[in-house]
């Protein structure tokens, strides 16, 4: 019995725990996910650490809610695992236990100042090119009107 | 034998007879009483009284080694590796410097003289870095072919090594001079052949170096030559350097169209790309020579290149398009406008192929103005008879005269292979040459008549002091250089030369075949158009401007767009982005020499064929075939789709064409000078200057070498001298 | 020799050794035969090779393809298309075939090559 009143408080709590009902279907239909959790630090573009250890197996224990907008880009439905900048990264992906909130990394000057998407895909791409000398220079015409 | 230089001079003492091989070609074989009877590895042998020890050996099908003997330079007999035993002979010999006596008996694989050869190779060895894995030479290397056949199996060489400070001797020739081995091929070859004194020894014993004495450069136009000469990697060249190995490479055997005297070209190539041209023997034409420009320039086909079809978009600007879009266009243009607005002309490398196709096309569309670049005068006899603009005497022919007398020309940046031709019988058949026109270094001396073209009429009508000289001639010959038959008053030179060479041919009584009237030509494609009909110069376009111009590679820049009408239309077809493309509205973009089976005819009126060795870049196609793409989408499709095709049209319209490698023999002098004589025109006073008059005038003179990086680094280091161009060597 | 030659050529107009058949009626047996295999394997074809036509098609193209040859009457001929229907069959049923073999039946992939001036020229470098 006390089994079934917990579900019914984490039910209830993971309703309350995203802002009421319409929150909570927000959150379903942009993350496939409700869980709730102890919110461990907020990055300063607004995506939202949570840790939950308790309820959850190792691996999913610690999840982000990406923020809506970052660096001038709508986010609210296209959301991107290259939003969480490399501070986080280390903390979200396990690599250590202690957030930046309470290790602040030490700065270093490959760390980007404002965090970039990774372009993969997109038009900025990086497209590996040829390095071999060219077998034939072509000739280019010359600019109209450059005579 | 005065005239060899020095260094020959002395080099031959050891064998009077050192010329023998190039004077057999042309001397009458002796009674056969006179024969010498000689036994090599006692095979019994009849030769000629003279003949060296290695000159019966090859007659008697065996090859002596060697490294200092070349059979078209003296023999200098410093090598030593010739070495063979003479029967009952204390000693070897030098196969190379030894005349053979009556009874020897040669014996060319005995102990004896496989020992002598091996401590030869010892010995060469001994000052000879082992680096044959970088070397370029490495797998055409006589020393390193020579060594594996004769050489010993194990060395005792425990000393240090003799090295050698490398020269800069110019942009062409790279020196690594520690792999010399003193052979002096290089020296006998810039002396005896090339002409120029540049090269020479210093020192004595381990210490002799080959050299330019003081820091300067290799000032010749067959310079390139002395790197197929040097029987090791000392002389290599500096373009090719570390690129490929001959093993690596495909050979395909070509002919040269940067000037009109079609040399026998070897394409060396690999993946698809020009990595050298190397010389190929041919007798009648370039012996074993090619120049400089013919050697290095294959690096402007690589350059500047047309591989789009073009056209000009509304704001002027040419833009890449697809060949569906050219073609449609050019047909357009050539439909909406009547037969004679179309004229065509037709540069100096393009191919009787594509000039018969081209031809075919514009006489289709009732058009009759299709020109060469070139200008040939048409008064008079004109480009009717073929006479009248060969070189008659052909290129081996001068050989046979006795006095050549050269009208307005520079054969030594026009031809250097004729000109090589002419030096090689100033110095063995003592000819004599005389020339009018600007006084140019030909690298031998002649008589210098004057400049003017009063020194012509003097000589036509034999008032000249030199007339008795010519009359005296047994066989005359009279060249006269395309560019003075460009100037205004091209027609009464034309007039003046041949009644010149009229003149002599009647004094001297010479056999009906022997020609003396000869035009040298500059450009390749120029005898196959006169042959095919072609009007020569631009003078008619000029005179009625076309709607439509189709320039077949013409990038001599003789018609700009200020020459035309606002509105007309220029398509350009060839291979280069020159002087043609940029004022064109359409460009087609074709095959350059090395990428396409097409036909040319020298100067000699020698028809021969080139052969692909790469394919064009990009979406370049064979000219011919651009043509009939272009006739069948204006409707006139050309009766053929295969380059056989092509050529039964050649022999439809001029037979010669298709007869490879053959002379068609031109006749009709006297003719051609009768109507000489009906034109009227005076000769102008201005003084007979041809164009090219030094080197730096002779590399670039077309679009491939004009776009070439090579050709542009000579003339920097001829103006400049050899240090200008100076890079830091990899090794 | 010559006249054994032409006696034999002679004799080969007249009398053929068959393959099978003696006679047009067992050949064409033999083709109802492998009619009536070839509609049984269709619905095995389809769903070995995860074909995306339904077996009526299937049943169709055998028909079509049969059809095409309705025309042949000499026997020997007959039994030679026959040896070739079954050879094709086993290599159906086999999976000795993949799916773009079985498919090559509806619809040929290769392009024939262009034998006129100008497909050639459009088309690249080939004669």
């Amino acid at each position: 019995m006390a089994e079934y009143a917990n579900l019914v408080r984490r039910a209830l709590g993971q309703i309350g725990g995203h802002g009421g009902v319409r929150g909570f279907l927000t959150q379903f239909f942009r993350v496939n996910d409700v869980k709730t959790g102890a919110l461990v630090g907020v990055d300063k573009y607004g995506n939202k650490y949570y840790e939950d250890s308790k309820h959850y197996f190792f691996g999913r224990h610690r999840w982000v809610i990406y923020t809506t907008e970052m660096n001038g880009k709508n986010t609210m439905w296209e959301v991107d695992g290259s939003m969480v900048p490399a501070e986080w990264h280390r903390w979200l992906h396990c690599m250590t236990d202690d957030p930046p909130t309470t290790h602040p990394p030490e700065p270093k000057k490959f760390l980007a100042e404002v965090h970039q998407f990774n372009v993969s895909g997109s038009s900025q791409q990086y497209v590996p090119y040829s390095t071999t000398h060219k077998k034939i220079h072509e000739w280019v015409p010359p600019k109209a009107g450059a005579q | 034998m005065l005239r060899l230089p020095t260094v020959g001079r002395a080099l031959a003492g050891a064998a009077k007879s050192s010329l023998a091989p190039s004077n057999t070609v042309r001397t009458s074989v002796r009674a056969a009483s006179n024969m010498v009877e000689v036994f090599v590895d006692g095979k019994p042998l009849e030769v000629e009284p003279g003949t060296t020890v290695l000159q019966a050996c090859e007659k008697a099908g065996i090859q002596i080694p060697r490294f200092c003997y070349h059979e078209r330079l003296s023999v200098a007999g410093n090598c030593r590796m010739c070495l063979v035993e003479i029967e009952r002979a204390p000693k070897p010999v030098a196969a190379c410097a030894m005349p053979v006596m009556k009874g020897w008996n040669i014996l060319t694989n005995s102990e004896k003289t496989r020992k002598a050869r091996e401590g030869v190779m010892e010995f060469l060895l001994a000052n000879h870095p082992l680096d044959c894995p970088i070397c370029d030479q490495g797998g055409e290397c006589d020393l390193q072919d020579q060594s594996m056949q004769f050489g010993s199996d194990r060395s005792r060489f425990t000393e240090g090594k003799r090295a050698v400070e490398d020269k800069n001797i110019g942009p062409l020739i790279k020196t690594i001079m520690t792999r010399c081995i003193q052979c002096t091929r290089c020296v006998r070859f810039a002396s005896e052949i090339a002409g120029v004194e540049d090269l020479g020894t210093t020192g004595r014993g381990n210490n002799l170096q080959i050299g330019t004495y003081v820091e300067k450069m290799f000032m010749s136009e067959l310079s390139g030559n002395v790197i197929d000469v040097c029987p090791v990697g000392a002389l290599t060249s500096k373009p090719y350097a570390f690129t490929a190995r001959p093993w690596e490479t495909r050979k395909t055997e070509s002919i040269d169209v940067l000037d009109a005297v079609g040399s026998n070209i070897m394409v060396s190539t690999r993946g698809g790309e020009v990595m050298r041209v190397m010389p190929r023997l041919n007798e009648d034409i370039n012996e074993e020579w090619i120049s400089d420009k013919t050697r290095f320039a294959y690096d402007g086909l690589k350059r500047q290149r047309l591989a789009q079809p073009m056209v000009k978009d509304d704001s002027g600007q040419l833009t890449p398009t697809t060949w569906e879009d050219a073609l449609t266009r050019v047909a357009g243009a050539l439909q909406s406008v009547q037969g004679s607005e179309v004229a065509a002309i037709a540069g100096g490398m393009a191919d009787a192929e594509t000039l018969v196709s081209l031809k075919d096309l514009l006489n289709r569309l009732n058009s009759e103005n299709l020109c060469t670049e070139e200008l040939f005068p048409m008064a008079g006899a004109g480009t009717d008879l073929r006479s009248n603009y060969l070189l008659n005497s052909r290129i081996a022919g001068i050989e046979d005269c006795d006095l050549l007398l050269l009208v307005g020309t520079n054969p030594r940046y026009e031809a250097p292979l004729f000109n090589a031709r002419i030096r090689k019988s100033w110095l063995h058949n003592e000819l004599r040459v005389a020339m009018v026109g600007h006084s140019v270094d030909l690298s031998f001396s002649y008589d210098h008549l004057g400049e003017e073209t009063s020194v012509l009429k003097e000589l036509a009508n034999g008032t000249h002091p030199f007339c008795q000289v010519l009359s005296a001639a047994k066989r005359p010959v009279v060249v006269v250089g395309s560019s003075a038959l460009q100037r205004e008053d091209g027609a009464a030179i034309m007039r003046a030369v041949s009644t010149i060479a009229q003149n002599a041919r009647t004094s001297s009584g010479v056999e009906e075949r022997w020609k003396v009237l000869n035009v040298l030509h500059r450009v390749a494609s120029q005898v196959a158009a006169l042959d095919l009909g072609y009007k020569a110069g631009v003078d008619a376009i000029r005179a009625a401007p076309p709607k439509v111009l189709f320039l077949l590679g013409a990038d001599a820049g003789c018609i700009t767009r200020a020459d035309l009408p606002e509105d007309s239309l220029i398509i350009y077809q060839g291979h280069h982005g020159d002087v043609g493309a940029p004022m064109a509205d359409i460009i087609l973009p074709g095959a350059a020499y090395t990428e396409k089976n097409a036909t040319y005819v020298n100067t000699e009126g020698r028809s021969q064929q080139t052969r692909t060795a790469v394919t064009a870049p990009g979406m370049a196609r064979e000219d011919w075939k651009i043509i009939r793409a272009v006739s069948e989408l204006a409707g006139v499709t050309l009766p053929y789709d295969s380059v056989e095709g092509v050529r039964c049209r050649l022999a439809e319209v001029s037979p010669n064409l298709v007869r490879y490698d053959d002379v068609e023999e031109a006749n009709y002098f006297k003719q051609a000078n009768e109507l000489a004589q009906a034109v009227n025109q005076d000769l102008l006073a201005a003084p007979l200057v041809p164009p090219q008059l030094t080197a730096k005038d002779f590399y670039m003179t077309d679009s491939i070498s004009r776009a070439s990086q090579t050709m542009a680094k000579c003339v920097k280091a001829v103006t400049e001298g050899a240090a200008a161009v100076d890079e830091p060597s990899v090794c | 020799m010559a006249s054994a030659a032409t006696r034999v050529a002679a004799g080969a107009a007249k009398v053929v050794k068959p393959i099978f058949s003696r006679d047009v009626d067992e050949a064409k047996r033999r083709a109802r035969e492998l009619y009536r295999a070839w509609y049984r394997e269709v619905p095995n074809t389809v769903a070995t090779f995860q074909l995306d036509i339904t077996a009526r098609q299937g049943r169709d193209k055998v028909r079509e393809m049969f059809n095409k040859n309705k025309h042949i009457s000499d026997p020997r001929v007959i039994d030679m298309l026959v040896i070739k229907g079954k050879m094709e069959l086993e290599e159906t049923i086999h999976v000795w075939k993949q799916k773009t073999h079985v498919m090559r039946y509806f619809q040929e992939t290769e392009e024939p090559r262009a034998n006129d001036f100008l497909s050639k020229f459009y088309g690249g470098h080939d004669p």
